[in-house]
């Protein structure tokens, strides 16, 4: 029930709506539940045709250097 | 093709997440941080999406031998109480309306029938995607009531409460089966029936609420909790962060799913949450009435409400039919194979428990995987 999937926002459409390709599937998704404006190319998470969050691309990197020092260990 | 660049560039596909290296890598520190561990580890989780994907790839095959993942009560589906599904049905009865909810909620056990079983006897329900398309049924059929009958975690509320606070339809209302996790989650830990030593807590409730109401976890209980996310990286390095801060002694709530989770939460939905609903008790199936843990529509919206617009009598309510363990199950007490239903007069064709119902249900992962499952 949880289950949200990551999309990419391909496209502003009018008003709290945006396209979002979600693994090769393009779908409307409803942005009313987020602070901050989205732009093309952003990463969402998409939860019964809502974005609930927006990918934080720092922490992403942040996770890798983890792995690295895991890995070389 | 902008948007193919930018895929591989931002680095959430999920590859990544499933890469053999770094699975094996996390695996060997796990490996020996529970060296130093004297007893067996029991982690729950209480995401059903966790339960999903931690079978799906075989992680608990996977995880060195004194630690054990359990599963708690975090399928919405499972958890809630054949009386939701009596008074939605009570409801399209008495005043001829349409229901309209997720395909999860179909074949949820009410105390005689459920959704699947009714629409049998000629009531109209309608499986939809999200509120939005209820909303959208009920502007075509403005003679008619529509009802969305609404179950989930956060996640899940803060979507319905954005359409609570914006909605205004004669025809159309909201029955609330909406459950707020933190405050279960403590009830769990006041237990002495059941014994586990960290939650894993669940990574897209915690977009939403973000770190602040798991703290009192650590706090009062000075047990740890790892907000993790859903692929085998993910999970094992929630895992891992659990192992850690039991070996250092040392708990508080570790995010290991910063990507998506920020400190904070989202802000925005958590304001339309305020705004749309109000704490009160809920009923969870078969555990009986857990204080503080459910999320009614509040007074200003009760034109959405479905529960106050219809004059809903007191019914007679059955969580559990003769046989079923799901109480047990949802708490992680038992395992699938310990009920005697498990895979026989129980199946995900025709589940008798809620746990059987959905494709997150602890005893329906159970039964879908079963290879690969409880082999220990």
């Amino acid at each position: 029930m949880c289950l949200a999937i990551p999309g990419l926002v391909t496209e502003l459409l009018e008003g709290t709506r945006v396209m979002v390709d979600i693994t090769g599937v393009r779908r409307e998704a409803d942005t009313s539940l987020l602070e901050d404006p989205l732009n093309v190319g952003d990463y969402v998470l998409v939860h019964t045709g809502f974005i609930i969050a927006k990918l934080d691309p720092e922490q992403a990197k942040e996770d890798l250097k983890m792995w690295d020092e895991i890995l070389s260990n | 093709m902008e948007g193919k660049k930018a895929l591989g560039e931002k680095m959430e596909p999920v590859k990544h997440y499933r890469d053999k290296k770094v699975v094996d890598a996390i695996l060997g520190r796990l490996k020996k941080e529970t060296e130093k561990l004297e007893d067996k580890i029991r982690i729950m989780h209480v995401c059903g999406t966790h339960e999903h994907d931690v079978v799906k790839h075989g992680l608990r095959g996977l995880l060195p031998q004194n630690i054990e993942l359990i599963a708690g009560p975090g399928c919405p589906v499972c958890v809630s109480s054949a009386q939701d599904v009596d008074e939605v049905l009570w409801i399209a009865d008495n005043h001829d309306a349409i229901i309209t909810t997720f395909g999860d909620m179909m074949r949820v056990p009410g105390s005689t029938e459920s959704l699947y079983q009714a629409q049998g006897r000629g009531v109209d329900i309608r499986v939809v995607y999200g509120i939005s398309e209820a909303i959208k049924l009920a502007e075509k059929n403005p003679e008619q009531d529509v009802i969305f009958f609404s179950v989930g975690f956060e996640t899940t509320s803060c979507v319905t409460a954005a359409e609570v606070v914006r909605t205004n339809i004669p025809n159309f209302s909201i029955y609330s089966s909406h459950k707020v996790i933190p405050p279960a989650m403590e009830l769990l830990l006041q237990r002495d029936d059941i014994e586990f030593h960290g939650y894993l807590a669940p990574g897209h409730v915690s977009t939403i609420i973000g770190l602040k109401p798991y703290e009192f976890i650590p706090e009062k209980y000075n047990f740890p909790v790892a907000i993790s996310g859903f692929e085998p990286v993910d999970i094992l390095m929630g895992i891992l962060s659990l192992i850690k801060q039991i070996n250092a002694e040392q708990a508080f709530v570790d995010n290991t799913y910063g990507r998506w989770v920020k400190y904070e939460g989202n802000t925005a939905a958590l304001r339309t949450l305020d705004e749309a609903y109000v704490i009160s008790d809920a009923r969870w199936r078969g555990l009986g009435v857990f204080p503080n843990t459910g999320h009614e529509i509040s007074d200003e919206y009760r034109h959405n409400d479905a529960k106050k617009k219809y004059d809903i009598p007191e019914l007679p309510v059955k969580d559990l039919h003769a046989g079923c363990i799901c109480d047990e199950i949802l708490i992680g007490k038992s395992k699938p194979d310990q009920c005697k239903l498990f895979n026989k007069a129980c199946r995900p064709d025709h589940p008798i428990g809620a746990c059987m119902v959905s494709h997150e249900g602890t005893c329906n992962v159970a039964a879908t995987y079963e290879e690969i499952i409880w082999k220990e």
